[in-house]
């Protein structure tokens, strides 16, 4: 293994930077056009919703992935750790394109989250939300003040957390002194923690929420699942582009590509387990104030979505990357990695859309033109996520030089050859 | 005069055992091994060694275990004894679910287990190499090669030659 040549990037990243800005502030133009000029404010807004839940996500993932590093004070993953620090630099914009949400709860309250109009009539003549004994022992929790309070919460823990960890490591390049290892070591120990609670309480609020009869104990950890293959998925597609530009030429090998894509692996059958027991929990309770939920996600269109999530979301990741080869070789792990990133967002929508209601009270189906708003949001907010990535990139080295675990990530062995 | 199990090589050091490695996988022999006192990495590419085919016993019991915890289920409450359980249908996929996935573990943690000693022949209490005087030191600091004679390539004069091209030292015949 050759020492690490590659220092500082070669082409520059401004232009790309850029382009994805152009495209990120595009999108987001014409999903306010949508919002503004269609008169499907509700449509808008909740495919505006999955779009900010699909980045966020990705971010999550990253956080947790370098938090997780840290903590287990890994080896391998050192020489990927530098590449979702930058992709942290993100939270901070997530935060800003979330503030339209915010600021809808407060002028119109109950566009997105249908507990916030305490006059909204529920359907079947049973009342208005004010009115409705679920809605008021869930009050104290379901409120304007507390989500408002909770959301601005999540990305503090969030962008705080990021802003420790890049400074560590970043400094770390400069001076090499062991203390910034330690330091992120104390940030993973409470992070964790914090991050976890901040990420179970954002898919609650922000998902969970918009059917508020419902609970299932699983929601939270669901969205964790989610995040870590969003972060991996993320990761592939990154560690692909330094590859072909030639960044990490003697750098990554297919021992450090084998445990990434094991990894992504072990989460395909998490993922599955979680959504699974869910399900299966539900289903053999029978308890209509559970079922309900599933029931809306088996009205017209949307049984095949759930469908697609199923073979889509497990049985084909799964089943490609049962194969040493498919792990071991940077195609096939990066066409099964965007197949994942693009099924994460069809699971948001599958979270997400059916709140959106037709006058019996039916789901929209999920064929529709929403999904125009869902793909501009998601341009829109991921151009601004990838744009904060690339101008993060140049202000450090392409791998944490200093780390005292760098060069046995750079020699990283697995015991058999390829 | 006991039949000849095949050459036995000493290196010394671990790059020369590692390039003589590749020279003897070069040369095409195929039934030969490398001893070491402790892992070498990348050693398994030097000697050309394939990927192990115990995965594909893992999968064949993973999916007999599926299968049989699948059809099991259904032959027994939907078939040979059909019984209402809470409302629910005779057979389902989903009650189903979990002990066809326990019996997936369960069968290819078995077939794992016996195909690695299917394949790599443990145990094994007895070995030629342990006959020689010099293998001792193969808990220590040396390496060795041995190639068998077996091997459709193996020559006494040419193998040698290449054992001490290679840099092996003290080069001796095995006893069967």
């Amino acid at each position: 293994m050759s020492a690490p040549a590659a220092t500082s990037p070669s082409p520059t990243t401004a232009s790309l930077a850029v382009k994805f800005l152009v495209a990120g502030v595009a999108g987001l133009a014409l999903t306010a056009l949508g919002y503004f000029l269609t008169g499907n404010h509700q449509g808008v807004a909740l495919s505006y919703l999955v779009g900010i839940a699909y980045w966020t996500a990705v971010c999550i993932g990253m956080l947790l992935l370098v938090l997780i590093h840290h903590i287990v004070d890994a080896g391998w993953s050192t020489v990927i750790r530098r590449q979702f620090e930058h992709g942290l630099s993100a939270f901070k914009w997530l935060f800003v394109l979330f503030l339209p949400l915010l600021i809808s709860a407060w002028l119109n309250p109950g566009l997105v989250w249908p507990w916030m109009d305490l006059t909204h009539v529920l359907h079947g003549g049973h009342g208005t939300v004010g009115s409705d004994v679920l809605y008021q022992k869930k009050a104290s929790f379901l409120n304007l003040n507390m989500f408002t309070g909770m959301t601005v919460g999540f990305f503090v823990v969030w962008v705080w957390l990021s802003a420790r960890l890049r400074k560590a490591s970043f400094r770390q390049d400069a001076d090499g002194d062991i203390k910034w290892t330690f330091m992120n070591r104390t940030t993973a120990a409470f992070g964790i923690p914090l991050t976890a609670l901040a990420l179970s309480f954002a898919a609650i609020y922000w998902m969970k929420s918009l059917e508020y009869h419902w609970f299932s104990t699983m929601y939270g950890v669901w969205f964790f699942a989610n995040c870590i293959r969003a972060g991996l998925a993320f990761g592939m597609m990154i560690t692909f582009w330094l590859c072909a530009r030639g960044d990490y030429r003697g750098i990554f090998n297919t021992n450090q590509l084998h445990c990434l894509i094991a990894l992504a692996f072990a989460f395909v059958v998490f993922w599955a387990y979680i959504t699974f027991s869910q399900y299966f929990l539900i289903w053999n309770a029978n308890v209509p104030e559970e079922t309900f939920w599933y029931n809306i996600r088996e009205h017209g269109d949307w049984v095949w979505v759930g469908m697609l999530l199923l073979f889509g979301h497990f049985f084909v990741p799964f089943l490609l990357w049962l194969s040493y080869r498919r792990k071991s070789t940077l195609g096939p792990a990066l066409g099964i990695s965007i197949w994942v990133a693009f099924i994460i967002l069809v699971d948001l929508c599958y979270n997400i859309l059916p709140a959106l209601k037709d006058a019996h009270d039916d789901p929209l189906p999920f064929l529709s033109l929403n999904l125009l708003w869902v793909l501009t949001s998601v341009v829109g907010v991921g151009g601004v996520c990838v744009w904060a990535y690339l101008k993060s990139f140049p202000t450090a080295r392409i791998i944490p030089i200093r780390d005292p675990r760098i060069v046995e990530s750079l020699t990283h062995h697995e015991a058999t050859a390829p | 005069m006991k039949e000849t199990y095949g050459l036995i090589a000493t290196f010394d050091t671990t790059p020369r055992f590692y390039s003589a490695c590749e020279k003897v996988r070069d040369a095409g022999y195929s039934q030969w091994d490398a001893l070491t006192p402790f892992p070498i990495h990348g050693l398994d590419a030097a000697m050309g060694v394939r990927r192990s085919k115990v995965p594909r016993f893992s999968l064949a019991g993973g999916i007999t275990g599926f299968v049989t915890g699948m059809s099991f289920i259904w032959w027994a409450s939907a078939y040979e004894y059909a019984l209402v359980v809470g409302g629910k249908p005779y057979f389902s996929p989903m009650y189903a679910f979990p002990v066809a996935y326990e019996l997936t573990i369960l069968f290819t943690a078995f077939a794992t287990i016996i195909g690695m000693f299917l394949l790599n022949g443990l145990p094994m209490h007895y070995h030629p190499v342990l006959k020689a005087p010099q293998f001792v030191r193969a808990t220590d600091d040396r390496f060795y090669i041995v190639i068998e004679a077996r091997d459709p390539k193996f020559d006494a004069a040419r193998t040698r030659a290449l054992l001490e091209q290679s840099g092996g030292k003290d080069i001796a015949e095995l006893e069967e």
